[in-house]
């Protein structure tokens, strides 16, 4: 049972101030085991303060990221699960499924985070799964002004995933969740 | 019998400095095992600390010390059992009547000091100690007379309350059975012991799995009931579909009532008890290490305390309670019925709480202060200390000005597991066991004893050297301090 907690875009200073109130109040340490963030925090400030949350931090360069030093993309395991990460601003068309899916088979992941778009999006094909946990602090993107806040956290538990959506609509934390299982085997 | 003075007996050389028995004096004639009545004279000698008494609440007779020959109850012949583990054969003494020496409080041992005056079977003189001659003899008989009581269909507890308090034979797994009786774990009642152990074991499985479940499993099991199968299968593409939460539990919920909320409160109390499992007992292969069984061991010790830490909410877990589990896991978990080593781990949660039962306001913070918390406890030892020997307790509080708490705290929440090696201990705790009113007021008996037969050297000592002595008590012969803390 780990927790891995998946956010970015927060673009702070920029273009927000911080993260909205009751995000903050549930981002507890001691809960979650790992960060996955997509990048654009954008300062280090942000880094860290995620850090507090979990010591265990992943993060990709977006292209507003001050810290020049962020990897481009990054995998990782968990448990069962091969993760992967990065900010999505080099894939061209821009949030594009398709696209995703050959940055996804490149990196050879079973769930592949990206971020840019600013919307939430969970995608299933057939190399695995690609989830989108949009801004968490809700900032414009290039593409749209209309952005809720929202995060994603994955409870992973052998070879089941559950992925926790926590998204701010008017004011409320609304939490949906999303089930998958990764078939026995492994992707090829 | 509230002695003023120190008597006579305890200033005599034989306290102060017990000795491993070298030379074995005389043989006193033993009774046959089974045999009732036969009162037999014991002589003390000098160099052999005495035997081990009765439990003193239990069989204490009701005729006044100076009375003469009284005639033994049944089946009081035991010699001391050997203790495999302990360092000096001194535990092994022929057979000998123990209820002798309640008749003779008062009247000089200390006139026997000197060796092997074979006495007159009467009450006012010393007790002889058959050596260690025919120990082997004697463990095997001590032993046959426990499997004698065991074996009965119905068990006569203030019986085996008796013969367990002069100590339990290591061997044959009779202190496993020994103490689930005295626990009231098992029930008099042979009988009924398959249903009774059958019954308790399921019901610990049960709350296993019931609480030690994470909150993952217990959402999956929540959504099992509500939803029947809703589960998007093997398309391969498309955008996943969202699903609603039940009862809005998230694990980032800060919610009361969530699961996921109360198993991270939990995590704190779990990793305690994890750190004090780990640091359980370095020393023994049993609880510490790298191999398997250490490990597995571990991992039921954890179990329990978890298990007893919520369904205890008041109390929780408290350190030092990893102390009172360890030697009641040991001493299940070795029992050589293969059935019963299986299901130690449940046995022992049991017995915990039971054991646990008398001691809860040890550990409970609030009651410290309270007439039924550790502050008055201590204060009752330190009064009994006064009540037997006025000098030491006069120098150890008011001169040396050792507060009681700074030692006696240790001794007494955790039973005396902290001050002696783990066989002594576990001697220590059959006496403890066998009391029928509860371990409280025998376990104050023997901390009291373990004072006075230090006291030449806490007399002598100043603040620093006393504390010091105190919170590291030298080791001493348990058969020694037992029968010391009998007498009181």
């Amino acid at each position: 049972m780990v927790l891995v907690l998946a956010l970015g875009d927060l673009h702070i200073p920029h273009r927000a101030s911080d993260l909205p109130p009751k995000f903050k109040s549930m981002l507890v340490p001691g809960k979650i085991q790992h960060i996955i963030c997509t990048g654009n925090l954008s300062i280090k400030e942000v880094h860290d303060y995620l850090k507090t949350v979990c010591p265990d931090l992943h993060i990709a360069r977006g292209e507003y990221d001050e810290e020049i030093r962020y990897p481009e993309t990054k995998t990782l395991t968990i448990g069962q699960f091969k993760l992967g990460v990065c900010h999505g601003h080099q894939v061209i068309p821009w949030g594009d499924l398709d696209s995703l899916a050959m940055l996804q088979r490149q990196l050879d992941v079973d769930i592949l985070v990206t971020g840019h778009t600013h919307q939430f999006t969970a995608y299933k094909h057939e190399a695995g799964v690609v989830i989108n946990p949009g801004s968490a602090t809700g900032s414009y993107s290039s593409i749209t002004y209309d952005v809720n806040p929202s995060f994603v956290l994955m409870d992973i538990d052998g070879l089941r995933v559950v992925v926790y959506v926590y998204e701010l609509i008017d004011g409320e934390v609304k939490v949906d969740k999303i089930d998958f299982k990764k078939t026995t085997g492994s992707n090829t | 019998m509230v002695k003023k003075g120190v008597p006579d007996w305890l200033n005599s050389s034989l306290w102060s400095s017990p000795q491993p028995p070298s030379s074995n004096d005389v043989v006193e004639s033993h009774e046959p095992p089974a045999s009732a009545d036969v009162k037999s004279a014991v002589v003390e000698s000098i160099v052999e600390p005495p035997v081990p008494l009765p439990p003193p609440s239990v069989t204490r007779p009701v005729e006044p010390p100076s009375s003469s020959v009284h005639s033994s109850t049944a089946t009081s012949v035991k010699g001391e059992i050997r203790d495999p583990l302990s360092s000096h054969n001194g535990n092994n003494y022929g057979n000998t009547n123990f209820n002798n020496y309640n008749s003779e409080e008062e009247n000089g041992i200390s006139n026997n000091s000197s060796t092997t005056s074979i006495p007159s079977v009467g009450a006012n003189t010393g007790a002889v100690v058959a050596p260690a001659a025919s120990s082997l003899a004697e463990d095997i008989s001590s032993q046959a007379q426990l499997l004698q009581e065991l074996s009965r269909k119905i068990i006569n507890m203030g019986e085996l309350r008796r013969i367990a308090s002069q100590g339990i034979p290591d061997g044959a797994g009779i202190r496993s059975t020994v103490w689930k009786l005295l626990l009231g774990y098992l029930p008099p009642d042979r009988a009924l012991w398959p249903s009774e152990l059958a019954k308790k074991r399921s019901q610990y499985m049960h709350f296993k799995e019931e609480l030690l479940m994470n909150p993952s499993d217990i959402t999956r099991k929540l959504e099992n009931l509500s939803l029947e199968n809703s589960e998007p299968d093997g398309e391969s593409k498309g955008f996943l579909s969202r699903s609603e939460i039940i009862h809005g539990e998230h694990p980032l919920s800060l919610g009361k009532s969530s699961v996921w909320n109360q198993f991270f409160q939990d995590t704190e109390i779990i990793e305690q008890i994890d750190r004090d499992v780990k640091r359980t007992h370095p020393d023994m292969h049993f609880f510490s290490g790298d191999s398997t069984v250490a490990k597995s061991n571990q991992e039921a010790l954890k179990n329990i305390l978890i298990v007893f830490a919520k369904l205890n909410p008041g109390i929780r877990y408290v350190q030092g309670m990893n102390e009172i589990l360890a030697p009641l896991f040991y001493v299940f978990k070795n029992d050589p019925s293969e059935e019963n080593a299986v299901s130690a781990e449940a046995d022992t949660f049991f017995c915990f709480v039971e054991l646990l039962s008398g001691f809860r306001d040890n550990f409970v913070q609030q009651l410290d202060n309270s007439v039924v918390g550790i502050r008055a406890t201590i204060t009752r030892l330190s009064q009994l200390l006064k009540e037997h020997d006025e000098e030491l307790w006069r120098h150890l509080e008011i001169t040396t000005k050792v507060n009681p708490q700074f030692y006696a705290f240790r001794w007494i929440t955790l039973l005396l597991t902290q001050e002696f090696n783990f066989a002594d201990s576990l001697h220590i705790w059959d006496t403890l066991l066998s009391d029928p009113d509860g371990p409280q007021d025998t376990l104050l008996r023997v901390c009291c004893a373990m004072l006075v037969i230090v006291r030449r050297r806490l007399l002598a000592g100043d603040f620093t050297s006393n504390l010091k002595l105190l919170q590291h008590y030298p080791s001493t012969n348990i058969s020694h301090l037992l029968y010391v803390a009998s007498k009181m």
